[in-house]
């Protein structure tokens, strides 16, 4: 029972995780990430508001990310959440998992008005969060994003593979959990091109897709556990000069979740950014 | 009654025109610069901030839609090609040419 307790709550605890792989950068999609990077010696400072309901599950989180500028081109980050988890058994909260980040972005094409970019991505989610809602375990991701930007038009596509680190329960077992995988597809457009100075705002679409394996415990697959889901995502970017804030809804639209799970309800995000 | 209040109106037109007539007066300068990939005014301000740590630059303008830098500072700013296109890569755009304009326009 405890074990089975356990269990669940390690799921929430990913589910936590979900909430904080998008962590995206700057003039990005609110929900995948797209090649934008910070200017050399640039400081970013981001705040941001998650919720998700996934049948009795609700699940919130404030995260606060500082990045930095190495290069045009390189960017280094830091993200610490705080989480809080209710469900049927009860309210857990407390520091999330910290994440380290990195993106480079090894292509750039500019023309008039356009930028195309594409860029690499990558994560570890380390082993620092307290025991209620940290997953235990220390997690990477890499990917891959493309980004098309107009003064008028956006859009966007990304991969990213979550390799997810076996976790041993108090000696009671070992669990190993499926990896994942995202695909995102994202348009944008912006209805008026504003002066530099005045405010900016682009309306965004997001196809959000994400394919789960199945978690494992000693060596024997849970059935409940895995599957795929898609998500439409509508969003906001609103900017006025060196300040922005997005934000935007993920929106179930296919799900093939194994076994017997909730499918999700919906996501939502608000996120704050100062360039300085 | 009516010569001060045209005094005072004279007084208020010198003051307004002497005002904005300062940074002619002072002899500035005036940079265009285009440049490639700009796209969407909160990634350009990586280009503001670079050009205001440049000493003797006063303003920095962004015309998206042009594509134009419009940079103007003391009157011996001089801005260099060499230097413009590491500027430029490090704020994640693409130098493409500079001219320097008659501040007094």
């Amino acid at each position: 029972m405890i074990i089975k307790h356990q269990q669940k709550r390690l799921c929430l605890g990913l589910a936590g995780c979900l909430l904080s792989t998008g962590n995206v950068f700057a003039h990005d999609p609110v929900f995948s990430p797209g090649p934008h990077v910070l200017f050399k010696d640039g400081f970013e400072i981001h705040a941001e508001f998650a919720q998700s309901e996934q049948g009795d599950e609700k699940e919130s989180e404030q995260a606060v990310a500082f990045k930095y500028g190495l290069s045009g081109d390189w960017v280094v980050g830091i993200e610490l959440p705080y989480e809080t988890v209710k469900d049927d058994l009860g309210t857990e909260q407390g520091v999330g998992d910290m994440t380290l980040s990195t993106k480079y972005r090894f292509w750039r094409k500019d023309t008039l008005g356009v930028q195309e970019t594409a860029a690499i991505v990558a994560k570890v989610k380390l082993d620092t969060g307290d025991d209620q809602v940290g997953s235990g375990t220390t997690d990477t991701l890499l990917g891959f994003t493309y980004g098309y930007e107009s003064l008028k038009w956006y859009r966007w596509a990304s991969v990213r593979y979550r390799f997810n680190q076996d976790r041993s329960i108090e000696n009671k077992g070992n669990l190993q959990r499926g990896d994942r995988l995202f695909v995102d597809f994202a348009g944008g457009y912006r209805p008026k091109v504003n002066d530099y100075r005045e405010a900016d705002t682009v309306w965004l679409l997001e196809f959000n897709g994400e394919y789960s394996g199945r978690n494992a415990f000693n060596g024997v697959n849970r059935n409940n556990t895995g599957g795929s889901q898609w998500f439409v995502s509508p969003g906001i970017m609103w900017t006025l000069r060196n300040f922005a804030v997005k934000a935007g809804v993920q929106i179930p639209v296919l799900s093939n979740l194994n076994g017997e799970q909730d499918d999700s309800d919906y996501r939502a995000r608000l996120e704050f950014e100062w360039h300085l | 009654m009516n010569s001060k209040i045209n005094k005072l109106l004279r007084t208020v037109f010198i003051l307004f025109v002497f005002n904005f007539s300062l940074p002619v007066l002072a002899g500035g300068s005036l940079f265009e610069i285009r440049a490639d990939g700009l796209a969407c005014p909160y990634c350009a301000y990586g280009i503001e901030k670079k050009f205001m740590a440049i000493k003797g630059v006063k303003h920095v303008d962004i015309k998206l839609k042009e594509g134009l830098v419009i940079v103007s500072g003391d009157e011996n700013l001089i801005l260099e090609e060499p230097e413009l296109k590491i500027l430029f890569d490090d704020a994640g755009f693409t130098y493409r040419t500079i001219k320097k304009l008659d501040s007094k326009k």
